[in-house]
């Protein structure tokens, strides 16, 4: 049971990785704590390479926890300013004005 | 006698929508969408309007543009603009624009209304252009100056389950869309603070719009009729719009 706990947690912990690295935001809490569940009911009353593998997965987990939780506090949602799109948007202003102008509107 | 019928004349105009969208608008939004029942945020939308000049005519610019915030770039990068030129006074389309970016897809459209006709110029991806007219009703607006136009109800003479139809026009089809009054809500409506607001449904005879009373917009209850709140529900998902930063109205 306890080698169960352990895939699951290695799977869920896994999963944490690939979402706190995408811009997931709060979502990635959803496989985060099942992770930092399985790794805790792994640790009880195990020893070896079972111990050592929950706690890992523990330390890894509870890391993207915190840098999840840093994210939402300390990366503020922004926009880049893009020089491209500016420009299109001038040009396509132009270029409508030009047509209203030539058809007559 | 003059006063009387100035006065009717401005009552007509009030009931039949004379806009008051003023040019130098401009309202922020944070677009979010639902993932596994969590809303992420994904992109600004910004809403504007300025005014345009020809020899003949004064037009109002409406533009709306949706960008993706800086983390979601590298994944799926968003650049979407749609325009509509409009009669300042009546909001009726003389032009629509739309120009949209989304993760590579591109697609290109231009509609001119001319009358009751609009001669569209659609380019997809990387085919041809093509050109096509078609005839549409009089009282017919694209999906930029829709969103104005509902903005001049006057929302405060109607009943809960009260509804006005309008006619839109967007993938070179006619659509009526069909507009109910649900009554009012406090709704928080960004640098607003928290505002009484028109809870309006917006439902279209449309595979783009899902559900019954899925598709939702706040209008803050005073003369701007600001959109605080914008819920919509589309084939592929469910998010929301939520009012940053209201300027200029």
């Amino acid at each position: 049971m306890k080698k169960v706990y352990l895939i699951l947690a290695l799977l869920f912990a896994t999963v944490s990785i690939i979402f706190t690295v995408l811009p997931m935001g709060t979502l990635a809490f959803m496989p985060i704590i099942p992770a930092i569940a399985f790794a805790i009911l792994a640790m009880r009353n195990s020893d070896g390479r079972i111990l050592h593998g929950s706690r890992l997965i523990l330390f890894v987990s509870a890391s993207m926890l915190l840098i999840v939780i840093g994210k939402e506090l300390f990366v503020k949602d922004e926009v880049v300013a893009d020089k491209q799109f500016e420009q299109k948007k001038v040009e396509s202003e132009k270029e409508a004005t030009n047509e209203l102008e030539s058809e007559g509107l | 006698m003059k006063k009387l019928i100035l006065a009717v004349c401005f009552l007509v105009a009030f009931q039949s929508g004379f806009s008051q969208i003023k040019s130098g608008e401009k309202l922020v939004y944070a677009a979010s969408y639902n993932m596994a029942g969590m809303m992420t945020q994904l992109a600004q939308v910004k809403l504007e309007t300025n005014t345009v000049k020809t020899s003949k005519s004064n037009y109002l610019h409406l533009s709306c543009e949706a960008v993706t915030f800086s983390k979601w770039d590298s994944f799926f990068k968003i650049r979407d603009l749609y325009e509509s030129y409009v009669n300042p006074l009546n909001l009726k389309p003389a032009m629509y624009k739309r120009d949209i970016d989304e993760g590579g897809f591109k697609k290109k459209e231009k509609y001119v209304f001319k009358g009751n006709t609009v001669a569209a110029t659609i380019k997809k991806r990387n085919y041809p252009e093509s050109q096509k007219n078609f005839s549409i009703g009089a009282n017919t607006q694209d999906v930029v100056s829709i969103l104005y136009k509902l903005r001049t109800i006057n929302f405060a003479a109607y009943k809960p389950g009260q509804t006005v139809g309008f006619t839109i026009v967007f993938d070179a089809k006619e659509i009526p869309v069909v507009v109910k009054f649900m009554g009012k809500e406090n709704v928080d409506a960004g640098n607003l603070g928290a505002k009484d607001c028109y809870k309006v449904s917006i439902s279209a005879k449309t595979d783009a719009l899902k559900g019954r009373d899925k598709n939702l917009i706040w209008l803050t209850a005073d003369a701007a009729k600001i959109p605080a709140l914008i819920r919509f529900s589309i084939p592929v998902g469910t998010g929301q719009l939520t009012l940053k930063t209201a300027s200029g109205y």
